[in-house]
């Protein structure tokens, strides 16, 4: 028991730290939001860090990491709001390093790694909400080739993605596809998010897919247990950093001749937020290092974790633009977009009561990290 | 970073189970799980049992005679104590006078103080709160003047906890009105039978009397009853406070307690009310979440590597989630939760009404009792000050 990070841990932490601060300024951010909330060249920057092949292992000239190290970076990219979506390229190396033949393997994480391949998952449906099981789209085989049609919604950076992760069912069963960017019959429709970035709806017709898996269930079911734990520790940064803003605009800011952070008050909004941050990241270190863990006890696990985090998202982002008064809820303030950010989070991969649903379904008569 | 205890952390814990399984009274724990009344004597026999063993003083580094574990391994004890339904050990003596005594006591009050508070023998009181000084503990009042070889001490202690058992007790009493308050504080040890003492118990919204009023009248209290320096005990007491960190938590009891609400709602018909049901899920995951919070402190503690400022967080929490679990026990048994029978909190009693065979009797009085956990201890506005201090500055 020990939850003391390694000198390596610490130095990856601090290298994707530097490149937040130095690499992606919240003008620079701002930009890549007006142009479309994607920007390749960041990207790429991400995958010299070596951070796009986390979790992709050396034989596939990844990095070979684990969850905690996953957690560690996420963090550090939501002190930087960053709009890129690593957590996608963690769940892209990881699934298909679990679940996929070894010639797909080696055709795609090796660029995945480099960040030549962008690969998201795109299992949202309009009717499946979060339920991962639930899914209309259909996938069939024909003369040795996989053919998928329906359609996906919410996905993100969609329209550049190079590799979707596309759940179908076969035969009644989830099964688990790689589509290529520019495959036939394969249409996207780009739209920016709240939070800046972008995603896309994807219809399918007849379109050439590569299967990963047919226990598709299990492995759609890793895939977004591992989605969870990366928005928790990337939550867990922005919150850091939403606080850290909060307090220095209330040391700052003068009403009735004195900082508006002397009235109690407002000081005891702000023991409130330390107090959801850190019960958050307590619940973030939980679901990373539970993320090895057995399937069921996994899942539970994520459930217990993304609802502490919800619930701590939804309050310090909303005591955040209230402490703040009116300049909160301008574009202009930096506050309003790690807000908008928060709120996202606590939309992706099930939301805060979505969750609680599954803790309560799976209530065993004892609980506890150690049961 | 780790979440599993080492082999050596886990058989530790096996030994411990296995020593509480064999040495635990049936009888106490099963009035500990049902929340029924206990009696001085299951207390103290508790208590008696662990200073057999050398355990009650299980914080005890080796030198006075404790074991000398570290913070898992306190942890893991205590742990392993709650969940099998031991009585929570009376802190006064062995978890906070005890440590004021080993570090800034003389080797002669060592001597004489500690083996009595090890053994259990001897019942120790606190003597904090004034009916004028409740969070604001430092302008307290009762006063403690130095008359030839002893010290006349008059005033009034309040809310001292199962005083009507004490035999001696810790004052922080005022010993100068120089300077700032916190400056003019000394920490006295008292005998209760010295004559001029007198205690009456305050009967609380639960029926209970769980604390006492406690007045002194002239009291002599000799000068060798002086922890350290004069005018040095308010620094003593928040060593005190410092020392006792994870334990306010109580995650363990409420892990512990959390089975036993889901049992009521289950006898009660509303663990498959979905409503109920996400109540204690939430409680579930708020236990969960605290556990981490202590698991954190905790290897914090013994690695020394990193400084936390969420210790703070501790006591708010904790209290909290007390409050929670006792206010869904009672709306899990509703109407049946109502009956007030004082006799029906006493295990084995023969009565007869609805709800009393499951043992719904204590449960509203314990909701009403447990109010008092985001009051003492320095009230949790008093803590969110302080938490508000680390963050704001």
């Amino acid at each position: 028991m020990d939850f003391d990070f390694s000198d390596d841990q610490t130095q990856l932490g601090d290298a994707v730290c530097k490149w937040v601060d130095k690499g992606y300024t919240f003008e620079r951010r701002r930009a890549i939001t007006s142009a479309g909330g994607f920007d390749r060249a960041a990207y790429t920057e991400l995958a010299e860090l070596g951070l796009t092949g986390l979790y992709v292992s050396p034989d596939h000239d990844g990095m070979g990491m684990g969850p905690v190290e996953g957690m560690v970076v996420m963090q550090e990219l939501g002190r930087g709001i960053v709009l890129e979506p690593l957590g996608q390229a963690l769940i892209a190396g990881a699934v298909l390093q679990g679940y996929a033949p070894a010639a797909l393997q080696a055709n795609w994480l090796p660029r995945i790694a480099s960040g030549q391949a962008v690969v998201v998952l795109a299992h949202q449906e309009r009717k499946s909400r979060y339920n991962a099981a639930h899914c209309a789209t259909v996938a069939e085989q024909q003369g040795g080739q996989w053919s998928v049609t329906g359609s996906k919604s919410v996905v993100p950076v969609g329209d550049h993605a190079d590799g979707l992760l596309v759940p179908a069912m076969v035969h009644g069963k989830l099964a688990l596809f790689l589509i290529a960017r520019g495959s036939k019959g394969l249409s996207t429709r780009g739209y920016g998010t709240q939070d800046g970035a972008c995603a896309a709806e994807l219809v399918l017709d007849q379109t050439p897919a590569e299967c990963v898996t047919l226990e598709g269930l299990t492995a759609l079911e890793h895939a977004l247990d591992i989605g969870i734990a990366s928005v928790c520790a990337e939550a867990i940064g922005v919150m850091d950093k939403t606080l850290a803003i909060t307090v220095d605009y209330m040391n700052t800011r003068k009403q009735f001749n004195v900082n508006i952070a002397s009235f109690q008050a407002l000081r005891h909004r702000v023991a409130d937020m330390k107090m959801q941050l850190e019960l958050a990241r307590s619940m973030s270190y939980y679901a990373s290092l539970k993320l090895n863990a057995p399937a069921s006890e996994r899942h539970q696990a994520m459930a217990r974790a993304k609802y502490q985090l919800g619930v701590s998202m939804r309050y310090v982002g909303q005591q955040a633009v209230q402490l703040h008064g009116g300049i909160g809820v301008t574009d202009e303030y930096i506050v309003s977009h790690y807000f908008k950010k928060l709120t996202q989070l606590e939309m992706s991969f099930g939301d805060t009561l979505h969750h609680l649903g599954q803790v309560s379904h799976a209530m065993q008569d004892t609980a506890g990290v150690f049961a | 970073m780790d979440l599993a205890f080492t082999p050596e952390e886990q058989t530790f814990r096996k030994e411990i189970r296995t020593w509480v399984k064999a040495n635990l009274p049936a009888e106490i724990s099963n009035k500990v799980h049902n929340a029924m009344r206990l009696s001085r004597d299951d207390m103290q026999n508790w208590a008696k049992i662990l200073g057999k063993k050398g355990w009650l003083g299980w914080g005890w580094p080796e030198q006075f005679g404790g074991p000398g574990w570290n913070a898992i391994q306190k942890h893991l004890f205590e742990e392993e104590c709650a969940l099998a339904g031991a009585p929570r050990v009376i802190p006064f003596g062995p978890v906070m006078v005890a440590p004021v005594i080993m570090a800034f006591g003389s080797a002669e009050q060592q001597k004489r103080f500690l083996p009595g508070i090890a053994s259990g023998e001897v019942w120790w009181s606190q003597g904090y709160s004034e009916p004028g000084s409740g969070s604001d503990l430092a302008s307290l009042k009762t006063r403690a003047e130095r008359v030839g070889d002893h010290y006349v001490v008059n005033g009034q202690k309040t809310w001292t906890t199962l005083g009507q058992y004490g035999e001696w007790i810790f004052c922080l009493v005022r010993t100068s009105n120089e300077g700032k308050p916190q400056t003019g504080i000394s920490f006295l040890l008292i005998d209760m039978k010295t004559p001029g003492i007198t205690v009456r118990p305050i009967k609380l919204l639960d029926g209970e009397c769980e604390v006492n009023e406690v007045w002194f009248d002239n009291v002599q209290v000799p000068l060798e009853n002086l922890i350290g320096e004069e005018n040095k005990g308010w620094n003593y007491a928040k060593h005190l406070l410092a020392h006792e960190r994870t334990n306010i938590a109580d995650v363990n009891r409420a892990k512990r307690e959390l089975e036993r609400l889901k049992r009521i709602a289950k006898t009660e018909g509303v663990y498959d009310d979905m409503r109920f049901r996400d109540e204690i899920a939430k409680l579930e995951v708020d236990i969960v979440a605290l556990e981490m919070l202590v698991l954190r402190v905790l290897s914090a503690e013994k690695s020394g590597k990193n400084s936390l400022d969420i210790a703070g967080l501790l006591k708010i929490k904790g209290s909290e989630i007390q409050q929670r679990y006792s206010e869904l026990m009672m709306l899990a048994a509703g109407p049946f939760s109502l009956p007030f029978i004082f006799e029906a909190m006493d295990a084995g009693w023969q009565g007869d009404f609805p709800g009393a065979e499951v043992g719904n009797a204590p449960l509203a009085a314990n909701y009403f009792n447990l109010r008092k956990t985001t009051i003492y201890g320095g009230s949790n506005e008093v803590q969110r000050n302080i938490v508000a201090q680390t963050v704001l500055g």
